[in-house]
């Protein structure tokens, strides 16, 4: 068993420590140069993938389609390439009923190819509901340190259900562009823990927003994911009414306050700073998930 | 009440409210009897308004079975808050969409008009979810003005307004947008704005044919191919 930090791995060892050994199958990989027509013209190094690995694998014995953003690549940033690849795997899962995996490593949209990304991610946000009323399960891994942001961040939320670690962030707006319009007391994006707090898998795990938080290993990761492959979350009356009555409670709870600690200490955490060194697996067993109806 | 609702839904649009820039209620196109949410005035969306947007989705799935649902955009993007943030926002935000696809899974149609600013996450947290997407041609469309652009990426305005020529992907507005596939028609903001939004609403399939459009209109040359040949190597 290897206890290897995900975050510390690009996306094709995470890809290779994950999956079931050599089950991975690559679908349009590096020597098909599918890749983007925006970033020659702009004098910026391509990718032969385009910062999107997708292919089918397999988790335990079952099948997935699976794709992980390379982080190293723009900052795992959406172009028209990369989501149509995303799309065209997603759509794959719906039509076979094999579960959607993907390893979540991004900012949002390619600045660089304008328009053309955040289409591509509606796209895809289209193909996971699609997935959903199918009956197909979709999951989001958060484990990286760029987490998921703007489109990405959203898009992720779309998914039904999330893995996340201790290192993993899910946002729209990231530190930096809150300070930039807000000004340094809004968002002080220094503030390492803060960010943590605000937008982590710890945060997000307490509030329900993560339904799986698990240490930063792939060992663990891969056994959350599994842990979700047979919860298709389909969206339904009851389920969104409910989470209507849950977020407006949530609002009604925490929108006036400005500290996180204190959705900490309303979810029962004692020893904040115990509790701010744990790893994700060892949170989870203190605080054990509330059920989703709550 | 802004003058544009008057132009879509004539009398009718004294049954809509705004409350903070968020527009929800009930009123008719032409014949046709629709629900209606919206932002107006170029607001920004924040969790509140996801909420609120959800629950008017909500309340027409329940008691208006099959009533199409016509989605204004006018905003200029996520509001830019740590609160809402730690409150998470994107799950707010994909709630709003959850709502949405209940509704189409019902047999609502969903109908997109961009009015006014139609940008980023505002764009992507209900009018981009639609079944059939539609702008005015002095909408302002897109993922971020050039400028802006610029600053973030360090690629000069000049290089990137050169490129915008060739590329609408990097223009900003209607008509790049379309261009792209991103929108199905741009509508002159001094039209018949009834009549097409009315046989918008008849000729509405829940096929997203942006991709192909895209490629269509040449705006979007990678896209579609890019797809279909994950789709052919899977079915391998």
């Amino acid at each position: 068993m290897s206890r290897v930090p995900y975050h510390e791995l690009k996306a094709r060892e995470r890809i290779a420590a994950i999956c079931d050994r050599g089950s991975f199958n690559e679908i349009l990989p590096p020597p098909e140069r599918v890749m983007s027509v925006f970033l020659p013209e702009l004098g910026i190094p391509v990718s032969f993938d385009d910062g999107l690995i997708i292919g089918r694998a397999s988790l335990n014995g079952s099948p997935v389609y699976l794709a992980a953003q390379v982080g190293q690549f723009v900052g795992g940033s959406v172009g028209e390439v990369h989501s149509a690849k995303l799309v065209g795997l997603i759509e794959s899962a719906a039509r076979d009923k094999i579960p959607f995996v993907m390893l979540i490593e991004s900012g949002g949209v390619r600045l660089h190819e304008g328009s053309s990304g955040e289409i591509g991610i509606a796209e895809s946000m289209r193909a996971v509901f699609a997935c959903r009323t199918l009956g197909v399960a979709t999951i989001a891994v958060i484990g990286s340190d760029i987490g998921a942001y703007g489109g990405m961040g959203i898009f992720s939320a779309c998914c039904g259900s999330r893995v996340m670690t201790e290192h993993g962030r899910l946002g729209v707006s990231g530190p930096i562009v809150i300070e930039k319009w807000m000004g340094k007391q809004a968002f002080d994006s220094s503030d390492r823990a803060l960010i943590w707090k605000t937008s982590g898998g710890k945060t997000r795990y307490l509030l329900g927003d993560a339904d799986v938080l698990v240490d930063d290993s792939t060992d663990a990761v891969r056994a959350g994911i599994i842990s979700l492959l047979g919860q298709p979350a389909p969206v339904t009356l009851g389920s969104v009414s409910a989470d209507q009555q849950r977020l407006e409670a949530r609002l009604v709870q925490f929108g006036k306050t400005t500290n996180p600690d204190d959705i900490w200490t309303a979810s029962g955490v004692t020893d904040i700073a115990a509790a701010s060194l744990a790893s994700g697996g060892e949170f989870a067993n203190s605080y054990p998930k509330k059920s989703s109806a709550q | 009440m802004s003058p544009i609702l008057s132009q879509f839904f004539g009398d009718s649009a004294a049954n809509l409210s705004v409350t903070n820039q968020i527009l929800t209620g009930y009123a008719s196109v032409g014949s046709t009897e629709v629900a209606v949410i919206g932002t107006v005035d170029g607001t920004y969306v924040n969790d509140a308004a996801a909420l609120q947007l959800a629950a008017h989705v909500l309340d027409c799935v329940q008691s208006k079975p099959g009533l199409p649902i016509v989605m204004l955009v006018d905003s200029a993007g996520q509001e830019p808050n740590r609160t809402a943030e730690m409150l998470g926002l994107p799950v707010y935000f994909a709630h709003l969409l959850s709502c949405l696809q209940v509704a189409r899974d019902a047999g609502h149609k969903l109908i997109a008009v961009a009015t006014g600013k139609a940008i980023g996450g505002a764009f992507l947290c209900y009018g981009m979810f639609a079944d059939s997407i539609y702008a005015l041609d002095s909408a302002q469309l897109g993922l971020m003005p050039v400028e802006a652009m610029a600053a973030v990426t360090k690629i000069p305005v000049a290089t990137l307004e050169e490129l915008s020529k060739r590329m609408p992907a990097l223009e900003f507005g209607a008509k790049p947008f379309a261009l792209l596939g991103g929108v199905q028609e741009v509508w002159p903001a001094d039209g018949a704005l009834p009549d097409l939004l009315e046989k918008a609403i008849a000729s509405a399939t829940t096929e997203d044919n942006r991709a192909l459009l895209g490629k269509e209109r040449g705006g979007r040359t990678l896209a579609y191919d890019v797809r279909q040949r994950v789709l052919a190597e899977s079915a391998k």
